[in-house]
């Protein structure tokens, strides 16, 4: 993507970050919020290491989503997913186990960034966390790993702790856990740095979730069809 | 939308025949509770389930502080299981529990005749709403709840889906009403009933009210009708993905025509 080079180059971020930290309305922090956002999200005319500036940013990012307001941490997943991999270990640090809400939105911050470092916070979510909604991101998480970011001897054993993890959360009590494990595997099936084609494990662990005797719920054996039908014959 | 009702306290794994020995004795009533709520919950298909439930509906208690059950709670969620159960002999002693004195009993037994399906309610459910938005949908004195449980009696209606002209004429009034719920629920039913496009383009006018809870109560709404025509409008709704995902479900297991469903699938797996 070719951006047109205005004359200052993306705005200063701390103005910004003043609006957050001053909002003052649930209408106003979503404004802000998307603001910070989407500066972060515009990349400078040059590329920079991350300043000071930027981590403040980011950081202030990361506390948006522990406030309950679900447009301003939409706003912030964005923002925080943009930013890639400087953004992960802010994430790792803000992580607060006693806000269901705010893991959630970083755990999907961190699946949308698909860097190696949340593997191991993606495993564990999906297979301890108590919120379904935190389950449901690791899951998706865990299928769109960016393979290509890691060293080529680390990706077969990484793409199949995935396959592992996600085999385990296809047992998950909750529907929309079920639900997001079928677009997990899908995704991590049509990796182009894991294994052509779609290994056997993986295509028998949707058709169980395809299957009126074994998965109970109609949208999860729906969408485990869809998912056989896109990554073709065995 | 009725909220899932939580077990009081004793939360442990139980069997289904530990279940109806608490909800046969008669003692301690916090057991009976949790037993009708687990038979409910995990659907219980034993021959004594429903005869069980049914005598406990009939069974009205006083309220027991002591064990920290509310008037009628035993009752309440034995209505409340007699709906999952989708077993007809429960109908009468619903309809029963219907012209109870107890709100929250009537509320209850609404809803679980709406998921029945009981066309037999129609005539009562009808006649308690027949007053309209000024009597039946007046709130009590010194409470936030209305004369008459109006949310559940309409829902039940919509869900029954007789749309005779008497119906549409009762839930009418209630487009009036003070209370965004209520409008929202009125809307629902004749959305239902009659499939036309402008009640479901009101409900997707909810979707942007400037308070959450009436969005989410209509996200809940067009989910239960599986409205699609609303799926672009539920993707972009300030509320929680999770009831976003509900609704959607909604779309691909209850709607029809288009959007087609791996369009509604797709638009799920953004939110995840």
């Amino acid at each position: 993507m070719t951006l047109p080079e205005g004359p200052s180059g993306p705005p200063p971020l701390q103005p910004l970050v003043a609006a957050v930290d001053g909002a003052h309305s649930a209408e106003s922090l979503v404004q802000a919020t998307q603001a910070l956002a989407l500066a972060l999200a515009t990349p400078p005319s040059e590329p920079t290491a991350v300043t000071p500036e930027m981590l403040d940013a980011i950081r202030t990012l990361v506390g948006v989503m522990g406030f309950n307001n679900p447009g301003a941490a939409v706003a912030a997943v964005d923002g925080l997913t943009a930013c890639g991999p400087a953004a992960v270990e802010p994430l790792l640090e803000g992580l607060d186990n006693h806000n269901y809400g705010a893991r959630a939105w970083a755990v999907r911050a961190l699946a949308g960034i698909g860097d190696g470092r949340g593997l191991d916070l993606l495993e564990e979510a999906l297979q301890g966390d108590i919120g379904p909604s935190v389950r449901r991101a690791a899951a998706r998480g865990l299928g769109q790993l960016r393979l290509e970011t890691l060293e080529p001897d680390s990706r077969a054993p990484v793409w199949n702790r995935c396959l592992v993890a996600l085999e385990r959360g296809s047992q998950d009590d909750e529907w929309v856990v079920r639900y997001a494990v079928v677009v997990g595997l899908e995704s991590l099936g049509h990796s182009p740095h894991g294994p052509r084609p779609a290994p056997a494990a993986l295509l028998d662990c949707l058709k169980r979730l395809a299957q009126p005797a074994q998965e109970a719920t109609p949208v999860v054996r729906l969408r485990a069809q869809l998912a056989l039908d896109r990554l073709g014959p065995p | 939308m009725e909220p899932e009702t939580p077990p009081p306290g004793n939360a442990e794994p139980i069997s289904e025949a530990e279940a109806l020995r608490r909800l046969r004795q008669s003692e301690d009533q916090s057991l009976q509770y949790y037993g009708a709520w687990w038979l409910g919950r995990m659907r219980s298909r034993h021959p004594d389930t429903v005869p069980l439930l049914c005598q406990a509906l009939r069974q009205r208690q006083p309220r027991d502080a002591g064990a920290g059950v509310e008037h009628n709670a035993v009752a309440r969620n034995a209505a409340r299981a007699l709906g999952k159960l989708a077993d007809q002999r429960a109908v009468g002693d619903l309809l029963d529990a219907l012209e109870d004195e107890d709100d929250g009993l009537r509320e209850a037994a609404a809803r679980a005749l709406g998921d029945l399906g009981a066309a037999a309610a129609v005539i009562p459910l009808c006649r308690r709403l027949a007053s309209g938005p000024s009597v039946a949908g007046a709130p009590q004195i010194n409470s936030p709840k209305l004369q008459e449980p109006c949310e559940a009696l309409i829902e039940a209606l919509g869900d029954i889906g007789v749309a005779t002209p008497a119906v549409l004429k009762v839930i009418e009034p209630f487009f009036e009403h003070d209370r965004p719920l209520i409008r929202s629920a009125a809307n629902r039913a004749m959305l239902q009933l009659t499939g036309e496009p402008r009640w479901g383009d009101r409900l997707v006018t909810l979707l942007s009210h400037p308070q959450l809870q009436v969005r989410r109560a209509a996200l809940m709404d067009l989910g239960a009708v599986g409205w699609r025509p609303a799926l672009g409008a539920i993707s972009a709704t300030l509320a929680e993905n999770s009831l976003k995902l509900i609704a959607l479900r909604g779309l691909v297991e209850q709607g029809q025509g288009e959007p087609d469903t791996e369009a509604v699938l797709l638009a799920m797996d953004e939110l995840l």
